[in-house]
């Protein structure tokens, strides 16, 4: 800078940044929600054994399929567990599923999508049909089928999940790269004499970084809900460990004697996935203003 | 257009044949012996030879794959663990779980078209933002959840439908109906939601577009506007949209006939899954992936028939 301005308070425009996209952000009052329930939901999973006044296994023979009270905030179900202690242990594997699974799946799927958007050629043409023979199983079917050669836990769901999120992720990776390759600053960089994993630690991924974390928050939801799935279906968290597809699927067979028992655990599946996907659509608006409808 | 769609068969074809292999290898690391499973409880090393050797288990891994597919490509995916020809359990399987699909997509294109077009008409009226509610619920909405739900409501509670079963159409077209409506409407809202979400962004760029300017300034009526020029355009995207959503519902299918007990592929799936019956679930999920790569052929069929573009940049490349 060839001049001072005293009146400006000096700050980086990294800092700069931040705080306009911090005050985007805060416009928007669905994503400030999202983010507040969501950032609950993780907060209740990890202090669960000081938020939940029971233990998730304990059970209470004289207490069975008890209406909501003072001493069981939502109830307890048919072997006298209390019903909202359970919920807040159950947090753990949705959020645990739902955050690892989609880190899982951009440490495959990034690498992978960028080697073939930055190198193309023959590179590119192997990975994008690998990926379209991957993206030819449903996403369930490919979950349910690594759960079912791994076996039944909550590690092998959330593996199963991340792997399945992958091949639509590659794609994604792939598009970016793709287009970033052609910036005038990757180009600058290639002149410079700079090495491909430079560029691409340096100038690609970071610059990808914004679109990963809005598709992040997409797949987190969708990884939760998965998770609600395997578990439901016996693929995923094995009782008696607590979890809201266990709960669920534990529900169906008082569906007419308590059909609380149903609602409850669904519910927090809801507003977990409905949280992120707020936060989700509010950090697409504020991170891609292209996008914004 | 033959070119274009030669090429997008040839590469239908290669994925099919991929994934046939990735099944293959799948199933092959699934836990368990498969000789064991089909033995019952006789563990005697003659009888598993045996099996092994009448199931050709015994051959190496590439033989058993070429014998599989060769076998596969006649329309014979083998016998299961209860010595049934798993072609024909597809086959009887398949319709249910297509009636299911249909009624599903239906259902969820209906509602989700119209709702964007009036979202997208009435942008920022409380219209537009029910309708956005509406799709946020839906995709949030774990649906195997609001079948439950459903159930309790509509089946405990009032008694108006039945809980699950399946009755075929051939034999009580109404009772058939019955059974459908609730599955087919879980089924259907995650993608009404999908689509009205994009039925309403398309419409929007739409609405914008100098060709939706010029029909309103030649004085053409609202409904023309919105109906012909913008609509024809918006519909475009909103096929590709339900191309892409198919994986995600056969995904729900798999789950919303485990919940209303429907007979179908899904269940069939699981069952195989459950109980560890090696021909059947290889012969499923092929089937699965080919269905899958031949509707999404179609997809693309459809799309360049609605966009000549397409097919020009396409044969271009």
């Amino acid at each position: 800078m060839s001049y001072v301005d005293t009146t400006a308070v000096t700050i980086s425009p990294r800092a700069r940044r931040w705080r306009l996209l911090r005050r985007r952000f805060l416009r928007r009052p669905l994503a400030v929600v999202g983010l507040v329930v969501a950032a609950t939901f993780i907060v209740a999973a990890i202090l669960a054994p000081v938020v939940a006044p029971y233990s998730a296994g304990e059970t209470n023979f004289n207490a069975i399929l008890l209406h909501s009270s003072s001493h069981h905030l939502l109830g307890t179900d048919e072997l006298g567990r209390d019903v909202f202690s359970r919920i807040v242990w159950g947090a753990r594997a949705s959020i645990e599923a739902g955050v690892f699974s989609t880190l899982l799946a951009m440490a495959v799927a990034v690498p992978i999508g960028v080697v073939a958007g930055y190198y193309r050629g023959w590179t590119d043409t192997v990975i994008a049909r690998l990926t379209d023979v991957l993206l030819a199983f449903p996403f369930l079917i490919v979950a349910v089928g690594l759960a079912a050669i791994l076996g039944p836990s909550l590690t092998n769901a959330t593996i199963a999940l991340g792997i399945g999120a992958a091949p639509a992720l590659i794609r994604i990776a792939r598009g970016e790269a793709l287009a970033l390759r052609e910036e005038d600053y990757v180009r600058a960089a290639v002149a410079n004499g700079a090495s491909d994993l430079r560029i691409i630690s340096r100038h690609v991924v970071p610059n990808m970084l914004s679109t990963l974390i809005v598709q992040g928050t997409v797949l987190i939801p969708t990884a939760i809900i998965g998770e609600a799935v395997l578990s439901f279906l016996g693929l995923g968290v094995q009782p008696p460990t607590p979890s809201w597809g266990v709960m669920l699927s534990d529900a169906q067979s008082y569906l007419i004697q308590a059909p609380r028992l149903a609602i409850y655990p669904g519910i927090a599946v809801f507003l977990c996935s409905l949280s992120f996907n707020l936060l989700g659509d509010g950090l697409r608006d504020v991170l891609d203003p292209k996008t914004t409808r | 257009m033959g070119g274009f769609l030669l090429r997008k068969a040839g590469a239908a074809l290669i994925v099919v044949f991929c994934s046939s292999v990735v099944v293959f290898a799948g199933v092959r690391a699934l836990p368990g012996d498969p000789a064991i499973a089909l033995s019952g409880e006789n563990r005697d090393p003659a009888v598993l030879a045996a099996i092994r050797q009448k199931y050709g288990l015994d051959k190496p891994l590439p033989e058993q794959y070429l014998k599989w597919i060769w076998h596969a490509l006649h329309g014979d995916l083998g016998v299961d663990q209860r010595d049934l020809p798993v072609a024909h359990t597809i086959i009887a399987r398949i319709p249910i779980t297509l009636e299911l699909a249909v009624l599903a997509v239906l259902l969820g294109s209906v509602i989700g078209i119209v709702a964007g077009i009036v979202a997208a008409v009435r942008r920022g009226k409380a219209a537009d933002h029910s309708a956005t509610t509406f799709a946020l619920v839906g995709l949030s909405l774990p649906h195997f959840w609001l079948g439950l739900m459903m159930i309790v409501v509509f089946a405990v509670d009032l008694h108006w439908l039945p809980a699950g079963g399946y009755v075929s159409f051939g034999s009580n077209p109404l009772g058939n109906l019955e059974h459908m409506l609730m599955p087919a409407i879980v089924l259907g809202t995650g993608l009404s939601a999908v689509l009205m979400r994009q039925m309403r962004s398309a419409m929007l760029t739409s609405l914008g577009a100098d060709y939706v300017r010029t029909a309103r300034a030649k004085g053409l009526p609202e409904w023309l506007v919105v109906g012909k020029h913008a609509l024809r355009n918006s519909l475009i995207t909103v096929t590709t949209v339900i191309g892409l959503q198919l994986g995600v519902l056969i995904s729900g299918a798999v789950i919303t006939e485990e919940i209303f007990v429907i007979p179908g592929f899904g269940h069939l799936t699981l069952d195989a899954i459950d109980q560890r019956d090696y021909t059947l679930l290889q012969g499923v999920i092929l089937v699965v992936a080919a269905g899958y790569v031949l509707i999404n052929l179609l997809v693309d069929v459809v799309y360049s028939l609605l966009n000549p573009r397409i097919r020009v940049q396409g044969s271009s490349t």
